[in-house]
């Protein structure tokens, strides 16, 4: 029994070189040269032919789409809140007050951040008016001012530590910028937490009392005040909404 | 022609012996079948009983010895205590059933069968995943268990339909097997009881009256006018007489035995033919036993298309596995952690396995199977639906499958020229000459000399379906009279019978003296009929023209020489006289004694020759012609007498025309057998004998030369035999067969076919398939479906296949290029259960493409359902065409909303980031997480749009392998549409209805992402056309042999 097995296995060997190499037809893989020759031309030029296809097709795809606006806005009818610094895994901010190295990180990002909204950065964008929306209709398109002193105390002009070294954090909260989108009303980011902040409009300073320290601070924030900015989503965490914790050691 | 071969049955009886020498000798794969077959009746501790069958002297032995070997009283019987004592000890009268599967392995066997182990690996690696994502973060998302658990069930319920079909499919059958409980007659402690046969065991008397059944195997007692059809058994047509005499060595020739389940025939005469005997074997003990035991040691053959399936699952299995690794290994290099290379090995597998396939073929297969029934092919195994289509070789039965299994009148004789009769069906044509005044005598002597009478209250039944009760040439001759005479009845009522003397074996002939029915011929008419040789010798004049002649040595020459003719077509010839009795002699009131014989029985007229046979069926001889044309050989194997056998087999094409044996070229010749070129003959005509001392050399070599074969006189061991031998050619083997005698060989053909009818329970136990109308032309009807349904099930599987390139070309690029997913794994499955389904049952309906009857069948081993170039079209070609189609709707979609195709590469590992909740896409817009994951779905909806829109065209290219669309009419197969309109509507559903519910992950996209892909698909019609075009153009070319699937 084990022998005829012994031999299949060196039948099937002997058969597996043969397919691979057979010396008297010249065939190798069952092919001869010439007939390899022929399929390999065959499948270059006819992926050749596919590959110049789809690259026709992606580009007439391509000439249906404006470079400034996206065609559709369906899929981002309202915008997430997002804030900064960047949490590196959660939203969860720790530091400790008397370690600056434990909130280099956060300052870092936080200049990052803002550094596009300092006055030299936008001295040629345009002025717009206060409380009305700023319709523009192309083909050159312009911003619109944002003055960084907006954030009084978290602009990082006064205060190049953004309050961390006194255990009074700043956090940004941004809104997700949707090209296109009119907010109804007047919308407004309120933020709730069990410590007492300040409330620029989009900056957050939680001022830890020193008793606080140490504690676990949970903020949420909301925009609110517009009817078509949602920000109760059941799925979506971050549709008009962000919610973030912040621990400040001593 | 009624010289039996002595010694054709000792293979079956001295079987086993013959078997353990041959196999010392050389072991020969010949009797490698039968050597189990041995072991395992040791195995069951048969042996004994073998042995002893195979020294049954039973028939040797007076009634006294018998009684003493039983135990038992011919006159009293057996005590009923003694037979419940025997009855403990050998159990029931009855053959065990076959062992049958039982339900539940059935079940387990679809359960892991196929492509399910894949996806059960595929769902364990969902559990595992979800265990190591749980392991580190107790809140990872349930998504992997459900997906394992999609699978599964994906598994159980495709596996639960594949039951279903089947079963369904088998309970046809068990009607079949549901036997009418019988009764015997016998005698206990004196007294006749009547008892089930079950409880019958050996030493009982029992009697058994025309009509019934034998109940077990007996040995004859006593008899009178007792015939038993022993055609289930042997092959033969005709009714064998049975007495007590002991009158031949072998007991299967042996007058004094009759066998279980063959039939004593019902005879007219009064007293009803009975026949009293001992019971010597029952059960499985029983001759048909042993043959019922030989059948179920033969193992059941994979089918044909079962091999195929495997074949095809192997290469699916194999591509999926292999790109599975090689992509696990590419994800691992690629630094992507093991648990989503674990996952991206699952979304390979699904992508690759063709889910629903297998129910599909299914399905197909039992559409089929449908079909066939419509035209009485009843299939029991699904699988041999396939079967009849590949056959290459059928051996055919001779009584009742290529004939009507009933006596007729063939040829008559008088005038000195033979008349051909209409044997077909319905005997409506009878054309010879019937002017002749001979012919006026003649039918007259057919009519009076006849005792067999209608049964009554058949006045609406065809003359040829009617009932008669008793023997079969005398039922030949009445129905003969009856439809070109008319009332047979009127006639002998005209004619009133004054005296008869019946037929019996030591007179040879039958007489009647009858009543003229003119009224001035005050004479009486006798009239006689018999062996031909035997009514000559009473005749000194012979009829011609109406005129009486002496009956001379010439006359004699010609009688002799249409009487051999007559015996060497295989039939049974009688010969007719008559004589005027003078009426002075015989009064009307003479007193005739037929114990005396007061009468002359000499010097009597001869008119004429009848001869009859069992005539072929009128569709077979095209039937077999198709076959021939179809490249299919048939062979006629039976155990009727060479003679008989090769007269059908030349009369239905068997034995073309103009093809001669080794014999006939000698006979022709004159020479002697040996001297005779063998290459000059086309056909043979093999007999049992011959072929007990052939090796399986020598029967290869007749297989393998000869055109045309018959086997003759064979026993059910050699029918097993010449099967092996065919199967050896590498041919697919189908059998047909009613009797018991054909059930080894039913079982071991690759497709074993019974006679619905005429089939024995034992013959249609161990079919594949039942003719209802057993009738060998509705196999042409199957070997067409057969084809039929192989290239569709191409068509399908090519069809299947294509899209698994376009639902796994996503998984790469997503792992290589980083794009975010195109297409889910739940997506895929709703293609590949959903969408796909109807469809592809659909292309079972596809008409043939050119005439299918008039190519070989196909090889077993060389013409594969998936071969290479389907396999590389459907992946490389039209596949791959799919794929890029569906990644331009995707590439649509994320460029619409703002992804670029260029910000999308590299993309995914940020997307897939739960807190990065502000990506960019290419305007500047930021994403959140939730937002870009409903865009994912869209995507998916939108990869999954372009598959269903190009899958569309590829059913349409599908239709056909080699013509174009326009040939084979794009509307003549509705269903096509059908399921064109079922993708859309499913497709319709999944988006628009079904779109808010998440764990589909389908949303509602834009009307028009459904016509983007459209120019792809055209695209792919347009390829395919060409493709086609050029293999017409240019076959046997490079390209028709690397494009044509």
């Amino acid at each position: 029994m084990t022998k005829n097995e012994k031999k299949s296995l060196n039948q099937s060997l002997a058969e597996w070189k043969l397919f691979i190499y057979n010396p008297t037809t010249g065939e190798f893989l069952g092919r001869t040269a010439k007939s390899w020759g022929l399929i390999l031309l065959f499948y270059l030029v006819f992926y050749g032919f596919l590959a110049a296809l789809f690259s026709f097709t992606m580009w007439v795809m391509l000439q249906t789409l404006n470079d400034e606006v996206p065609k559709y806005r369906d899929q981002i009818p309202s915008p997430g809140l997002m804030v900064f610094p960047k949490p590196v895994t959660a939203l969860e901010y720790t530091f400790s007050r008397s370690d600056p190295t434990s909130y280099a990180g956060y300052i870092e990002d936080l200049k990052k951040f803002l550094k596009p909204y300092t006055l030299e950065e936008q001295k040629n964008l345009t002025v717009c008016p206060d409380g009305a929306l700023f319709e523009q209709k192309g083909p050159v398109y312009v911003a619109c001012q944002f003055p960084v002193s907006l954030l009084q105390a978290c602009s990082g002009m006064n205060d190049p530590d953004f309050g961390y070294s006194q255990g009074n954090p700043c956090i940004l909260v941004k809104m997700n910028r949707i090209i296109g989108l009119k907010p109804e009303g007047v919308p407004r980011i309120d933020c709730v937490s069990k410590v007492g902040y300040l409330q620029p409009l989009v900056a957050v300073q939680v001022s830890f009392a020193p008793n606080n320290t140490g504690k676990e601070v949970t903020i949420e924030c909301k925009i609110d005040g517009s009817a078509n900015l949602k920000s109760q989503d059941d799925r979506d965490k971050f549709l008009g909404r962000v919610m973030f914790k912040i621990t400040a050691r001593a | 022609m009624h010289q039996k071969t002595p010694e054709i049955y000792s293979v079956e009886l001295s079987g086993t012996k013959d078997i353990v020498k041959t196999d010392k000798g050389d072991g020969k794969e010949k009797y490698r079948g039968l050597k189990n077959n041995c072991l395992e009746l040791k195995k069951k501790n048969h042996k004994e009983e073998f042995q002893k069958e195979l020294h049954l002297d039973d028939h040797k032995l007076s009634n006294r010895e018998l009684e003493e070997k039983y135990g038992t009283d011919i006159i009293m019987g057996l005590s009923s205590t003694r037979a419940a004592e025997l009855l403990a000890r050998d159990g029931p009268n009855s053959l065990t059933p076959p062992k049958q599967t039982p339900e539940i392995v059935k079940f387990l066997k679809q359960m892991v069968g196929g492509f399910s182990i894949l996806l059960w690996v595929g769902a364990f690696l969902c559990w595992i995943a979800y265990g190591i994502q749980y392991s580190s973060d107790k809140s990872a998302s349930l998504n992997n268990v459900y997906l394992g658990c999609v699978l599964g069930l994906v598994v159980i319920l495709t596996g639960i339909f594949a039951y279903y079909q089947e079963a369904k499919s088998t309970n046809i059958m068990s009607s079949f097997n549901k036997m009418i409980p019988q009764q015997a007659l016998v005698i206990r402690d004196s007294e006749k009881k009547t008892i089930p046969s079950e409880q019958l065991v050996v030493g009982d008397i029992v009697e058994v009256k025309g009509g019934d059944q034998i109940p077990a195997d007996i040995r004859v007692l006593s008899s009178q006018g007792c015939r038993v059809d022993n055609s289930s058994l042997t092959g033969e047509s005709e009714p064998q007489p049975r007495s007590s005499e002991f009158t031949h060595e072998n007991p299967l020739e042996t007058k004094n035995i009759c066998f279980y389940s063959t039939t004593c025939l019902e005879v007219s005469t009064s007293p009803v033919g009975t026949v009293t005997g001992m019971v010597i074997n029952t059960g499985d003990r029983t001759i048909i036993g042993h043959i019922a035991s030989l059948a179920s040691g033969v193992g059941n053959e994979k089918t044909p298309i079962a091999i195929e399936i495997e074949h095809f699952v192997h290469i699916v299995a194999g591509v999926a596995v292999s790109i599975g690794i090689l992509f696990f290994i590419i994800a691992v290099s690629l630094k992507y952690r093991v648990l989503d290379s674990i996952i991206f090995l699952i979304g390979i597998i699904v992508a690759n396995v063709p889910e629903g396939l297998l129910a599909t073929v299914t399905v197909t297969l039992s559409l089929t199977a449908k079909r066939m029934a419509k035209k009485n092919c009843l299939v029991k195994n699904l699988e041999a639906v396939e079967t009849l289509g590949s056959t290459s070789i059928i051996c055919s039965d001779k009584t009742g499958t290529l004939t009507q299994n009933r006596m007729t009148v063939a040829h008559l004789w008088f005038d000195n020229q033979i008349f051909v009769a209409d044997t077909s069906e319905d005997h409506s044509n009878q054309v010879f000459d019937q002017s002749s005044r001979t012919w006026a005598s003649l039918s007259k002597i057919i009519t009076l000399c006849n005792r067999v009478e209608f049964k009554p209250g058949q006045e609406n039944v065809p003359i040829m379906k009617k009932a008669v009760i008793g023997d079969a040439s005398e039922t030949a001759l009445l129905k003969f009279s009856e439809v070109i005479l008319g009332d047979v009845m009127e006639i002998r009522k005209r004619n009133r019978k004054v005296a008869e003397i019946p037929f019996n074996s030591t007179n040879k002939f039958q007489l009647s003296i009858h009543e003229t029915d003119d009224p001035h011929d005050k004479r009486l008419l006798m009239v006689m009929k018999g062996a031909p040789e035997r009514i000559l010798e009473k005749c000194s004049t012979i009829m011609i023209n109406g005129e009486e002649h002496p009956l001379d040595k010439s006359t004699a020459k010609t009688f002799h020489t249409a009487y051999m003719e007559l015996g060497g077509l295989g039939e049974r010839v009688l010969g007719f006289c008559h004589l005027y009795l003078p009426a002075d002699e015989f009064p009307e009131t003479y007193s005739f004694d037929i114990d005396a014989m007061n009468f002359p029985t000499s010097s009597l007229c001869f008119v004429g020759l009848l001869s009859m046979l069992d005539p072929p069926r009128s569709t077979v001889p095209d039937a077999v012609t198709k076959c021939r044309s179809a490249g299919i050989k048939v062979i006629m194997v039976t155990g009727d007498h060479p003679i008989t056998a090769k007269a059908i087999a030349k009369s239905v094409g068997i034995i073309s025309a103009n093809s001669e044996t080794v014999e006939d070229i000698a006979h022709r010749l004159n020479i002697a057998v040996e001297q005779v070129n063998k290459q000059d003959a086309k056909a043979a005509v093999v007999t049992g004998m011959e072929l007990k001392d052939m090796s399986s050399e020598q029967l290869d070599e007749i297989l393998a030369n000869y055109q045309e074969i018959v086997f003759a006189r064979t026993s059910p061991q050699q029918k097993l035999i010449i099967v092996e031998g065919c199967q050896r050619q590498d041919a697919v083997v189908a059998v047909t067969g009613d009797g018991v005698n054909d059930s080894p060989a039913l079982k071991k053909a690759d497709i074993g076919i019974a006679m619905g009818i005429a089939g024995s329970d034992a013959a249609k136990n161990a079919a594949d398939m039942v003719l209802l109308d057993d009738n060998f032309a509705s196999i042409i009807t199957g070997v067409e479906e057969g084809r039929l349904i192989f290239d569709n099930l191409k068509k399908t599987i090519a069809y299947t296949l294509t899209k698994n390139i376009a639902e796994l070309c996503p998984f790469l690029i997503y792992i290589i290029v980083g794009l975010p997913l195109p297409i889910g794994t739940i997506t895929i499955l709703f293609i590949d259960l959903g969408t796909d389904i109807i469809p592809s049952i659909a292309l079972a309906y596809e008409k043939a493409e050119s005439d299918i009857m008039n190519r070989k069948p196909r090889h077993k081993k060389k013409d594969r359902l998936v071969n290479q170039p389907l396999a590389v079209y459907s992946y490389l070609h039209i596949g791959l065409m799919q794929a890029l189609g569906a990644f331009l709707v995707y590439f649509t979609v994320y460029a619409q909303e703002g992804f670029l195709p260029c910000t999308l590469m590299n993309l995914r590992v940020e997307w897939e980031k739960d807190y990065v909740n502000d990506l960019e896409d290419s305007y500047g817009q930021e994403w959140t997480k939730y937002q870009r994951e409903y865009l994912e779905w869209t995507g998916y909806t939108a990869f999954f749009v372009g598959i269903l829109v190009q899958q569309i065209a590829d059913l349409i290219i599908r239709k056909t392998r080699r013509n174009s669309i326009f040939q084979q009419g794009l509307f003549r197969n509705k269903v096509i549409w059908v399921g064109i309109a079922s993708q859309i509507i499913i497709g319709l559903i999944l988006s628009y209805g079904l779109g808010s519910v998440t764990a589909l992950s389908f949303t509602m996209l834009r009307a028009q992402y459904w016509f983007v892909a459209v120019p792809h698909a055209i695209l792919i019609w347009v390829y395919d056309e060409v493709r086609k075009l050029f293999i017409r153009l240019y076959p046997g070319s490079w390209w028709d042999k690397n494009m044509y699937y």
